[in-house]
């Protein structure tokens, strides 16, 4: 998959709208993720941020603006279409396939790339090598812990050999030592050349990491940049702690 | 279970089954294992769909009528039932993928109940089309026995040709479980829309596994009127079957290779005790004793009789390690 | 101006809808409360006839009998709740599919066992007379049974709308978890509403026995019925299954008219297909 410009975004999204009856969960979001790197996605809560999540990656359908994936419009389109195209997100709450072993788990990942299911198992399985979960791969995903879990989502979404990852708090509910851990994989997932987005709350990891930070507060983006700018931002602070 | 105990069990069924095919003469008891392994596979069909793909069909004997009907039109106008088969199986996965579009995107009661709706537009349109011979069906000619008119003088010919269809139905449902197909299917049982974040189609998917299902089905209903040398619209796609069908799959245990195989033999051999034919219109009984197995079934054991024998197989081997399938 | 038979058609079709419409509201219901589609709701009408049967033997006529089987499937449709569907609510969604199922199958067998495959109608039945009102002629029965059902629908309406335990049906038909946590017992309401819907389509039974006959797959011919109408009305919704149960009563009726009587029932499962195609939520639907 070549992109005709290098400089175009690996994903441009212009105006994205959500309603829901009365309530305007997204309202004329911009935002631009170049290709290669990490983006941090915050804001308060009920910013809209899953919600995003959820309308880019088509899990719901924007009641308007325009989503580019690698130059092509993907608004509204159906769900596994736009995961096929090689962006995929995972959930704040974890979505496991509950009665899978990991392996099984992370081998539907990797069947959409490789048809052949013994090749699929094989590329799973070297998936969750690299995640840390081999010694874990024959354990049924809900005896795992949340941590693992979480780790066992990433790998399914790796395993699809995605372009762009959409990570919906994938450092809540770990130790400071299990967040440690899954900034080291971060790091190396990044390095691999994939994008990322991320919505996270625990600030102090995001700032070394991220290269971009977007602050999204009702439905809107209003803040641009970078990390370090972001935690002096007027706009920010007060969206985060009201009007003094 | 492996691959190769599968195999195994499949290999003992079919060495006993052909030599009682060639041996016994018994033609009553002949007929009832006929029956049977036509069950079987109505049951593994059946399945496929409300087993592995996880959407509820109460309306199977569609299929199972597209099948009979097709084969014994071609052997009463054309002298040999073949192509009919094909234009059965053809029929019935079209209807399937009909059926299913709609349905598919929907809540499961939706396409439960569409099932019944077009098995009952089928059977009021078959008894009233004079083509088809209306209420009283039609009855086929006898042709010169052998395969290419699909008609036999002896009995246990037509085992061999059920017991053919049955094996399979049961390679097709061992690979099933281990392709592609069965991953997606198994993935979007567990969590659908899980599954559609790593690109699994489920639309698609459940389509695909309905018009496999659907063309096996009709397979096994062309060979039940090869047998029978008659079809009617009561006889093969009435309710009552798609009953029949749908319990020879809940009593043996969804989604197991050998549930529907366990369920159909129950259903032949409590059928043959209370005294009924096909649809098991007889003084009821054998309706009652399903009814009550099934409701056991449901509450204590969901994964039926197969489940009840994988856990006896496994507290018989409590020491050695299954390797995953 | 001569309509032709169209004003007896119609009126026919109305007083037909009125009865589906009293078996279609009790699966609503059920279905609105506790998401469950009773697959043996059919099994539950049979009972009812045969009940209704049963009790003309001993000389007590239908419209007698109306109470007293209302109350008795009432308590029958509870009793069920409790003992099964409860069970099976507990487990995955396909447990409730096939536990209504395997009810159906576990009836009509019990039925057929008990009763035979005879036809049974109620002897002496009241009502006998025709009402000739212009061009259209009415059976007297047909008429009662209709506006029997009709005023049964309404109090059921009545009651949800109206009353306590009716309204808290309403609030867990809406929002399940709100409902609960507002303090409604979800055990008890279920089985209130799964015990009002069996009722409902019991006393249907009964009407049903003053023009109808009761055999053991009485039952199966009318639930498919009733699923069209349900889905045709919006799964949950009341006043959906009035109206659904008309239309499909006039489809039903001039359609065996103007098409052929064999084959009356064919549009109105084609009706079915067409709203799953083109409204799944039905005129009145949420879900």
């Amino acid at each position: 998959m070549t992109v005709a410009n290098e400089r175009a975004p690996l994903l441009e999204i212009r105006g994205l709208s959500k309603r829901f009856g009365s309530l305007r969960a997204l309202d004329g979001l911009d935002l631009h993720v170049p290709g290669g790197g990490l983006t941090a996605l915050i804001g308060p809560n009920g910013a809209g941020k899953t919600t995003a999540f959820n309308c880019i990656s088509g899990a719901l359908r924007p009641t308007g603006g325009s989503v580019r994936f690698e130059a092509r419009e993907i608004a509204g389109a159906p769900y596994h279409q736009v995961a096929r195209l090689g962006l995929v997100r995972t959930y704040q709450v974890v979505q496991p396939f509950a009665e899978m072993s990991v392996l099984d788990a992370v081998t539907v990942g990797a069947l959409l790339r490789r048809p052949h299911v013994a090749e699929a198992r094989a590329f799973a399985g070297s998936t969750i090598e690299a995640l840390g979960l081999g010694p874990k791969r024959d354990i049924i995903a809900r005896s795992l812990t949340i941590a693992d879990k979480k780790r066992l989502e990433l790998a399914r979404a790796l395993a699809t050999e995605p372009r762009l990852l959409l990570l919906d708090e994938v450092m809540a509910g770990l130790t400071p030592t299990e967040c440690a851990a899954a900034v080291e994989l971060l790091r190396e997932i990044v390095a691999r050349g994939i994008t990322i987005v991320m919505v996270e709350h625990v600030m102090e990891v995001l700032m070394p990491l991220a290269d971009h930070v977007v602050v999204l507060a009702t439905g809107k983006v209003i803040f641009d940049g970078k990390p370090s700018e972001a935690v002096n931002d007027s706009r920010v602070i007060e969206a985060y702690l009201g009007r003094p | 279970m492996t691959i190769r105990s599968h195999l195994n069990v499949l290999g003992i069924v079919a060495t006993a089954l052909i030599a009682l095919a060639l041996g016994y003469h018994n033609a009553f008891v002949l007929n009832l294992v006929f029956v049977g392994l036509v069950f079987a596979v109505l049951g593994q069909s059946w399945n496929w769909i409300s087993g592995y793909a996880g959407q509820i069909s109460f309306g199977h004997a569609l299929f199972f009528g597209c099948g009979a009907y097709a084969s014994a039109l071609f052997a009463v106008h054309h002298g040999s039932p073949w192509l009919g088969l094909l234009a059965g199986a053809g029929v019935a996965a079209i209807l399937a993928v009909t059926v299913g579009f709609p349905c598919f995107a929907l809540r499961g009661h939706y396409f439960s109940i569409a099932t019944i709706a077009v098995a009952a537009i089928a059977e009021i349109t078959a008894t009233n089309v004079d083509a088809l011979g209306k209420a009283n069906g039609f009855e086929m000619p006898i042709l010169p026995a052998g395969l290419g008119t699909l008609q036999f003088t002896e009995k246990g010919h037509y085992v061999l040709v059920a017991l053919g269809l049955f094996v399979v139905a049961q390679l097709a449902t061992i690979a099933l479980e281990r392709s592609r197909l069965g991953f997606y299917l198994r993935a979007i049982r567990l969590n659908q829309e899980a599954a559609a974040s790593v690109g699994v189609d489920a639309r698609a998917a459940k389509l695909t596994t309905y018009a496999a299902c659907g063309a096996l089905a009709a397979l096994a209903g062309s060979l039940y009127a090869q047998q029978a040398l008659y079809v009617g619209p009561e006889d093969t796609l009435g309710l009552p079957i798609s009953i029949a069908i749908a319990l020879v799959g809940v009593v043996g245990g969804l989604s197991t290779v050998w549930g529907p195989a366990l369920g159909a033999f129950v259903y032949v051999a409590l059928a043959r005790y209370g005294g009924a034919k096909l649809g098991g219109t007889g003084n009821g009984v054998d309706l009652l004793l399903y009814g009550a197995l099934i409701l056991i079934i449901v509450s204590w054991r969901p994964d039926g009789l197969a489940g009840i024998v994988h856990s006896i197989r496994r507290s018989m081997k409590r020491r050695v390690v299954e390797p995953s399938t | 101006m001569d309509f032709g038979p169209l004003p007896q058609l119609v009126v026919s079709g109305i007083l037909t809808g009125l009865l589906f419409a009293l078996i279609s509201v009790g699966l609503t219901l059920i279905f609105g409360v506790m998401d469950v589609v009773n697959f043996a709701h059919g099994e539950f009408l049979m009972l009812a006839m045969y009940l209704t049967f049963g009790l003309a033997l001993i000389g007590i006529n239908p419209i007698l009998a109306l109470p007293v089987v209302s109350v008795l499937m009432f308590v029958l449709g509870a009793l069920v709740y409790r003992v099964l569907i409860r069970r099976l609510l507990a487990g995955p969604p396909s447990a409730v599919v096939f536990g209504t199922f395997g009810l159906l199958v576990f009836l009509q067998g019990a039925a057929q066992y008990l009763f035979t495959s005879d036809f049974r109608s109620v002897p002496n039945p009241p009502f006998q007379g025709t009402l000739h009102l212009g061009s259209v002629n009415l059976g007297e029965a047909q008429l009662v049974a209709g506006f029997g059902a009709l005023l049964l629908t309404a109090l059921v309406f009545a009651f949800v709308e109206y009353t306590e335990p009716g309204r808290a049906l309403r609030a867990l038909s809406e929002d399940r978890v709100a409902a609960q946590l507002m303090g409604i017992d979800m055990q008890r309401m279920n089985a209130l509403a799964f015990g009002l819907g069996i009722a409902c389509v019991g006393a249907a039974g009964t009407l049903l026995m003053l023009t109808y006959q009761a055999y053991p797959r009485v039952g199966t011919e009318f639930a498919l019925t009733a699923f069209v109408v349900v889905a045709l009305g919006g799964f949950g919704s009341v006043q959906g299954a009035l109206a659904g149960a008309v239309l499909v009563g006039l489809v039903e009726v001039l359609g065996g008219f103007y098409i052929s009587p064999a084959l009356k029932m064919v549009p109105v499962y084609l009706l079915y297909l067409l709203v799953v195609l083109v409204r799944p939520q039905g005129l009145l639907g949420r879900r």
